[in-house]
């Protein structure tokens, strides 16, 4: 090859200038193909010097300093390593990491999936694609703000809340009055019987029954109250539910007096032998009729879950909610990602082929499932693989959504690499164990990524 | 195995662009239909119509007595081969020849079993195990077709799935194509913008242009009685040569006068073509195949009482077995619509040269025997039986049953 190379150099004097003579200009020595080791060496310098002092010193000092105890001077061997596996907060770390990496990358590509298939047929596809792809724009730190404001108790504040006690108020009313109770002693027409509130005597038909009623907090009492009113003597079996507090002082015990308010949305029962004969709710003064009911006498009920206080939604940032609720933050950032990802795949798949198993009797389920996720694989690994790798390493979402008390129950490795390096627990040795243990973790995941790359390369 | 029926079929695409246009066509069971046309011409939307992976915009197609127009493409019993073939590439010869068996929930022996004489048929056995990307263009063809040979389909649907296989694979699959048509007689409706291919592997022959049908007939009826100045431009390989002549009536007898050749027309002409005798004295465009002049120093007797029309050679293409004989007319070239759509997309054999200027080429398909040099001058005698008149203005053939 050197040879044949040479051959035609071999007089220099024939060529005159031009960019073929560098070479020939040292005919004597032996030449080879590239540039000398020097040059060689000269252009690797920076990238080495950089990767070195970067990434593999400090891979190589975290392995020397996780042999260390706390401060750094006394040699433990592995102790760092078997206090990982032992200690009762590491292992939960660990759990949680490992619901992490079973979950979220599933979901995630998933989703992504479902994204990328949907917005094919869409018209509005690239606008789709773009509010979807948005998160990816947003820190991971502003992310997890965000979220921490999301999964917010109170339904005033937090969306997920206000979202979840608005579709179940839609489905079941929930007028509750929690802490309310019936005006006690003796002179009181009712009296409290297991949460529920019935009258002492029972009611007949023409004679009508008061539920005075105490405790109300004001800011639950409905706008719509209306004063109630004293009930007139009827045929039917009614009455009146009422707040019997007069605000500012005075008014009568167990009486209806003008300034008091009705309660509207109290459901209320004739009850006659242990069975409930009618249900009746209050209007907004307060009250209440029994229509086409036998005569008879029947005691009055209003079942405990008038009582009740209103559904206020899930608890998401509570110790056994809260890593499912960070992995929905996750899952909002990386979405569009995996979409995007997945949507480019798409594109590359051959329509013939999609349409050729249509004509072949597939239905669309079936073009999906037998044509089109086969023909994605790559893709999808790929978004599955840098899934699990990226929710290995999840730190920042767990710092910022879990509030402190239940950090411990939400923590992962990384984090907790974190906090007992630098968070407080001031110890680096077992922070680089758990820094070792997290890169040996991710390793077969980056090796696997790697060798795809380099196959498609080929 | 069924016919197909296509009745006024349209085909509106958004924005507008009518691709089909009151198509009417009827295939009949077992035959071999070819669409041929230029590109954009609306025949491989017909073809994809057929097979339901476009919607209908208009009209109605029935298979089999049954109207298929609302039917997914699954419930259409028909099979279709690709241009690009169109395999599953992540699954192996023997998987992409049994998909379809498989979604129909066939039992396994009788899979194997058709899997298996299909394969035998098209000579595939070897490759059962190979997945498509470790085969030759050739062998992915041949397993395009096992896959619709499978499915023992009502018809078989082809969208010009020779055309990316190179010249003489194309011509021996060409002969393939005809023998498994003539074993399985399946209806087959076939795709094509190359009319060798069309005339080669039709029954019957249909020309679309612009999504509206000009003409179907067998392929022999294309040629010798083609319809309009499209359609007699399009067939045929060389084109034919056109040029506006006079038809004038002298003493002699009739005869077309142009530059300053006048060939005369026999008698039998004017009975062929009811109505040519009303464009005495008028402009008409004449149109002669290729194949029917012959070198008048060559020509046997058959030629006798042809015409002579001397001519200057500018070039001849040697093809072996003949020469084509390409010299100048002094006539302007024929601008009618038709003659340019046809000559855009046909074969580019030889598409204008920009050096003729205001005259018209013309080829001459002549014996091998004929010795023609370029520069030369030479004797050409023509055929004047075969002589081809249009319309003018129109296009239309005279005299055509289907122009009366």
């Amino acid at each position: 090859m050197t040879e044949r190379l040479d051959g035609p150099q071999d007089p220099p004097a024939d060529v005159a200038g031009g960019p073929s003579t560098g070479p020939a200009e040292t005919p004597q020595r032996k030449r080879r193909l590239g540039p000398s080791p020097a040059v060689a060496i000269a252009f690797l310098l920076p990238a080495a010097l950089l990767l070195g002092i970067w990434v593999i010193y400090p891979i190589v000092y975290s392995v020397f300093r996780s042999l260390f105890d706390a401060t750094g001077t006394g040699f433990v061997g592995l102790g760092n390593y078997t206090t990982i596996f032992s200690d009762a907060g590491t292992l939960t770390t660990i759990r949680n990491n490992l619901i992490w990496v079973v979950v979220a990358p599933i979901v995630v590509t998933t989703i992504g999936l479902i994204f990328a298939v949907l917005t094919e047929r869409i018209r509005w596809a690239t606008a789709f694609k773009l509010i979807v792809f948005m998160p990816m724009a947003v820190s991971l730190m502003a992310a997890g703000v965000i979220f921490r404001l999301v999964y917010e108790e109170s339904p005033d504040k937090g969306l997920a809340n206000a979202v979840l006690t608005t579709v179940h108020d839609t489905f079941s009313s929930s007028q509750g009055y929690p802490e309310a109770r019936p005006r006690g002693g003796d002179q009181s027409p009712v009296a409290d019987q297991g949460g529920a509130v019935v009258t002492k005597q029972p009611a007949q038909a023409g004679q009508p029954v008061l539920v005075p009623i105490v405790g109300v907090k004001p800011e639950l009492l409905p706008g719509d109250a209306q004063p109630a009113k004293a009930p007139a003597a009827g045929d039917g079996l009614s009455g009146t539910v009422w707040f019997d507090f007069t605000p500012g002082g005075g008014g009568t015990n167990n009486a209806v007096d003008g300034a008091e308010k009705g309660l509207p949305g109290m459901t209320v029962e004739a009850v006659r032998d242990g069975q409930v004969a009618a249900t009746a709710t209050t209007a907004e003064d307060g009250s209440f009729s029994f229509a086409g009911l036998p005569a008879g006498s029947y005691v009055v009920r209003l079942p405990a879950s008038n009582f009740e206080a209103a559904y206020g939604g899930l608890s998401w940032l509570g110790p056994t909610l809260i890593t499912p609720a960070i992995i929905g933050a996750f899952v909002w950032v990386w979405a569009g990602f995996a979409m995007v990802l997945i949507a480019a795949g798409l594109a590359a798949i051959p329509r013939d082929a999609l349409e050729a198993a249509r004509i072949d009797g597939a239905t669309e389920w079936q073009v999906f499932r037998r044509i089109t996720v086969p023909l994605l694989s790559p893709v999808l690994l790929v978004v599955f693989v840098t899934m699990i790798i990226n929710t290995l390493k999840v730190f920042d979402l767990v710092f910022i959504i879990a509030p402190a008390s239940v950090q411990p129950q939400a923590n992962v490795v990384a984090l907790e690499m974190w906090r007992v390096s630098f968070g407080g627990g001031n110890n680096q040795g077992l922070g680089s164990a758990l820094a070792i243990f997290l890169l040996i973790l991710v390793l077969p995941f980056m090796i696997m990524n790697i060798r795809r790359f380099r196959r498609e390369d080929t | 195995m069924a016919s197909i029926v296509l009745t006024n079929v349209d085909k509106i695409y958004a924005g507008g662009v009518k691709a089909v246009n009151g198509l009417n066509l009827e295939i009949r069971d077992g035959e071999f239909m070819v669409l041929v046309g230029p590109s954009g011409c609306g025949k491989s939307t017909a073809l994809r119509m057929i097979a339901g992976l476009e919607d209908i915009s208009g009209g109605e197609i029935s298979i089999g007595e049954k109207v298929v127009n609302h039917l997914p493409p699954k419930d259409r019993d028909i099979a279709m081969v690709f241009q690009n073939y169109a395999l599953y590439p992540h699954m192996t010869v023997e998987e992409n020849l049994a998909f379809g068996l498989k979604l129909r929930k066939m039992p396994k022996p009788e899979i194997q079993k058709r899997v298996g004489e299909a394969a035998k048929m098209l000579g595939l056995e070897t490759y059962l195990k190979r997945k498509p990307a470790a085969l030759s263009g050739g062998q992915r063809q041949r397993v395009a077709m096992g896959r619709a040979i499978v499915r023992e389909p009502q018809a078989f649907l082809m969208d010009e799935p020779l055309s990316n296989l190179d010249a003489k694979l194309r011509v021996s699959m060409r002969a393939s194509l005809n023998t498994l048509h003539e074993r399985l007689g399946v209806t087959t409706v076939y795709v094509t913008h190359d009319q060798v291919e069309a005339m080669t592997l039709g029954d019957r022959v249909c020309v679309l242009r612009d999504g509206i049908l000009q003409q179907v007939d067998t392929p022999q009826n294309l040629f010798d009685k083609p319809v309009n100045l499209f359609v007699a431009g399009f067939m045929g390989s060389p084109a034919m040569n056109f040029v506006t002549a006079e038809l004038v009536r002298g003493d002699g007898g009739a005869a077309v006068t142009f530059a300053d050749i006048k060939l005369s027309i026999p008698d039998s002409t004017f009975t062929d073509k009811p109505g040519l005798d009303q464009y005495v004295g008028k402009k008409i465009i004449l149109g002669i195949r290729p194949s029917d002049f012959e070198d008048a120093g060559s020509a046997g007797n058959h030629a006798n009482g042809w015409a002579t029309l001397p001519v200057k050679v500018e070039v001849t293409e040697e093809l072996g077995s003949e020469i084509n004989v390409l010299f100048l007319i002094d006539a302007p070239p024929v601008e009618h619509k038709d003659t340019v759509a046809a000559a855009d997309s046909g074969e580019d054999e030889e598409a204008s040269l920009p050096l003729v200027g205001d005259k018209s080429l013309w080829t001459a398909r002549v014996n091998a025997r004929s010795h023609a040099r370029s520069g030369q001058n030479l004797d050409l005698v023509v055929d004047t039986h075969n002589l081809h008149f249009f319309d003018s203005a129109s296009g239309l053939a005279i005299g055509h049953e289907a122009n009366r």
